[in-house]
């Protein structure tokens, strides 16, 4: 059988897990890599055992015409790429944020529609093992009805050797609405639309505790109100320890996962009966839960898997997607709405 | 003579800059926009940019020597690809555009790949095939001296490539060879191992001897001083010298090199090749760093007559003793 052709533009960090996550789809091949620069493409190449490096995007693709290409650029770069390539026929899978601005973004959705080519932004923890088990809650009615949301990221990106605060070569995330926050908003944005619905209103919060900083805030806080629910989210680089919390609240259960620690996720369920009983029997269902996922954790790490949860499973129904002509696993209107929010969290009128 | 160094904020780089200033060169040296420039009085022009971003053309005019000194000693494996090798394709590219012929590049001991030295490292020792399975460093270094070999050869580059040991000295003894040390122990994987090491004033010392005689075009040098110091004696300097005291712990190199492969072989069977250990529990990066091998600096001795201007006696002093070069925290070192 014939193998579906991907390409990568871009070799940094994030290149490497779809690449890693493309090396495991026995009906993809991967005909080439490129980055700007020639000795990244080809280290990226050799470490991949993919046929051809590139220094040129255009050339790549012209030569590859590939089913899928993966933009994993820096963000200022996607929107010219992505444009380039929908605009000749190619399919895109682009790494977040799609683009720097929500006009971008329509500009590149019209086109992805005029030439009935898929567009997808990477939104891997839609299918990270906790989300999704969170949502097979959801649809099964055990969770009731969604009535909060709660995600907090809290990430020590003022560390040290932080490449976010480099003064000499700023961070490519920087220049984005929200400085490098904006790098994870997107996530925060698709997961809160998951189980709070389109958001209907949106207020923000943003906030610089360390003074000094290049960054221009520190700290994130939205409250969006849902079609279906209301969502808490944030972002915090102050507290400690990293960590990336998913709480949903619903009419018969809490449940709340850490997605950076998978694949802990605990469960508080309406019990009938006596309370202090239900306590304890919770107690003992958390600690269980607690364990379950600090072996797993270790487990996963020693096994090598990714820390982009979620990224392995979203690529390869992408690809089958392709194969079979269904609907991508991610629909335009999903990357629209995250996009939307993104844009919305970033507006100054509607800050507090 | 004038010549331009690359990496002249770094610990070696200054090294480099006051060796070559003793040995009246005149020096242009290239230091971070953001990084603090080491007091030199004035007698060194200052070029300043960060190899990775800024334009670097008009670093090389009226250069006769580059001396490229400038990599990542942390952060992590992307970060230091970026600084380390794609910053030298930028380098590279720049100085192709100008006449300077002469280039000496600092490359490391860790281009080896220890794991296939029988008895000892010299300049014939293989080098890695594939290193994606060490750390962010090894790989860095190793992309970046294959990268400075090809352009040298499309250039007709007169090139000299320098690998050092462990580089140590004031502020900067800890170094991997030494084991693990922990708040009240050290721990010590093989004792009586020798280790390749050459102070920081010794190392400048051998960089700028290839710069001056011409003999060292073409060649590659192994930098170790001359004493025979084991891991021992090290680690028994260092906690006097530093006044942190522990308890030696020390275990046989065969026996931590058998856990660390017992590590892999179970990892193996539990996860196939995608499992993922920590260093010390990787065989060919156990090796890397503890293997019982013998180091030699004849090629240095015999090409260039370089005879290290220290001791290790007289290094432990000059690396304990009170008064000491300020030196730079790794955070500002990378411009952070």
């Amino acid at each position: 059988m014939k193998k579906l052709i991907g390409v990568v533009i871009g070799c940094g960090a994030i290149a490497r897990e779809h690449l890693t996550a493309l090396a495991k789809l026995k009906n993809v091949e991967v005909a080439g890599v490129c980055d700007l620069s020639d000795v990244r493409a080809e280290a990226t190449a050799e470490r991949f055992a993919v046929p051809k490096w590139y220094t040129d995007y255009q050339r790549m693709v012209g030569e590859a015409r590939p089913d899928l290409v993966h933009i994993t650029t820096p963000p200022g770069a996607h929107y010219p790429i992505a444009k380039y390539c929908l605009g000749n026929g190619f399919n895109v899978l682009c790494e977040k944020p799609i683009a720097v601005t929500y006009d971008q973004f329509l500009e590149l959705k019209q086109l992805a529609l005029q030439n009935n080519r898929v567009l997808m932004e990477n939104h891997n923890f839609r299918f990270h093992s906790s989300v999704r088990r969170i949502s097979d809650l959801l649809e099964s009615g055990r969770l009731g009805e969604v009535v909060d949301v709660q995600i907090l990221l809290s990430l020590d990106i003022m560390g040290k050797d932080s490449p976010y605060l480099d003064r000499n070569v700023p961070h490519s995330a920087s220049a984005l609405r929200g400085g490098v926050i904006g790098d994870f908003l997107p996530h925060i944005a698709y997961l809160a639309t998951m189980f709070a619905g389109p958001a209907v209103d949106i207020r923000t919060v943003w906030t610089k505790r360390v003074q000094g900083s290049p960054l221009p805030a520190d700290e994130f806080r939205g409250f969006i109100k849902g079609e279906r629910a209301t969502a808490y989210v944030g972002f915090s680089a102050n507290a400690q320890p990293n960590g990336f919390w998913l709480r949903v609240a619903g009419s018969r259960m809490h449940v709340e996962a850490d997605l950076y620690t998978p694949p802990r996720l605990s469960v508080r369920r309406l019990r009938s009966g006596e309370p202090a009983l239900a306590n304890m029997l919770d107690g003992i269902a958390e600690t269980r839960a607690v364990l379950r996922g600090a072996v797993g954790g270790l487990w996963r790490k020693l096994a090598g898997t990714s820390s982009y949860d979620g990224l392995g499973e979203l690529i390869l129904r992408t690809y089958s997607a392709l194969e079979t002509n269904a609907r991508p696993p991610v629909s335009l209107e999903e990357v629209d709405e995250a996009a939307r929010i993104v844009d919305r969290f970033t507006r100054p009128e509607l800050r507090l | 003579m004038k010549v331009l160094v690359s990496g002249a904020g770094g610990y070696l780089g200054r090294h480099i800059v006051d060796r070559l200033l003793a040995g009246g060169h005149e020096v242009r040296a290239i230091i971070r926009p953001t990084s603090p420039v080491p007091t030199w009085n004035g007698k060194v022009e200052i070029f300043h940019a960060d190899l990775r971003e800024h334009d670097l053309a008009q670093a090389f005019a009226g250069i006769n020597v580059v001396v490229h000194a400038a990599a990542a000693t942390s952060g992590s494996e992307d970060s230091q690809f970026a600084t380390t090798v794609v910053a030298t394709e930028r380098f590279l590219d720049a100085m192709a555009k100008f006449p300077v012929k002469r280039l000496v590049h600092i490359s490391s001991l860790v281009v080896y790949d220890w794991s296939r030295a029988r008895h000892a490292i010299d300049e014939t020792t293989p080098l890695h095939t594939n290193f994606y399975d060490m750390g962010g460093y090894t790989i860095a270094k190793s992309w970046q001296e294959r990268l400075v070999t090809r352009r040298a050869a499309a250039n007709s580059w007169d090139l000299t490539v320098m690998r050092p040991g462990f580089i140590w000295g004031p502020d900067r003894a800890l170094i991997a060879g030494m084991g693990r040390h922990f708040s009240g122990g050290y721990v010590m994987f093989g004792p009586f191992t020798r280790l390749p090491l050459t102070h920081v004033v010794n190392c400048a010392d051998s960089i700028v001897k290839a710069v001056e005689n011409h003999a060292a075009v073409g060649k590659i040098f192994n930098v170790v001083d001359d004493d025979d110091v084991r891991v021992w004696r090290y680690v028994r300097e260092y906690a006097k010298g530093t006044r942190e005291r522990g308890v030696p712990i020390p275990i046989p190199y065969f026996v931590g090199l058998g856990l660390a492969k017992l590590a892999a072989l179970t990892s193996r069977m539990l996860f196939g090749p995608g499992g993922k250990l920590p260093s010390l529990l990787t065989p060919r990066r156990f090796e890397a760093q503890f293997k019982p091998l013998r180091f030699s600096n004849r090629t240095l001795r015999d090409v260039l007559a370089w005879r290290p201007p220290l001791s290790f006696a007289e290094s432990v002093r000059a690396t304990y003793t009170p008064i000491h070069v300020a030196v730079t925290s790794d955070r500002e070192r990378i411009g952070a």
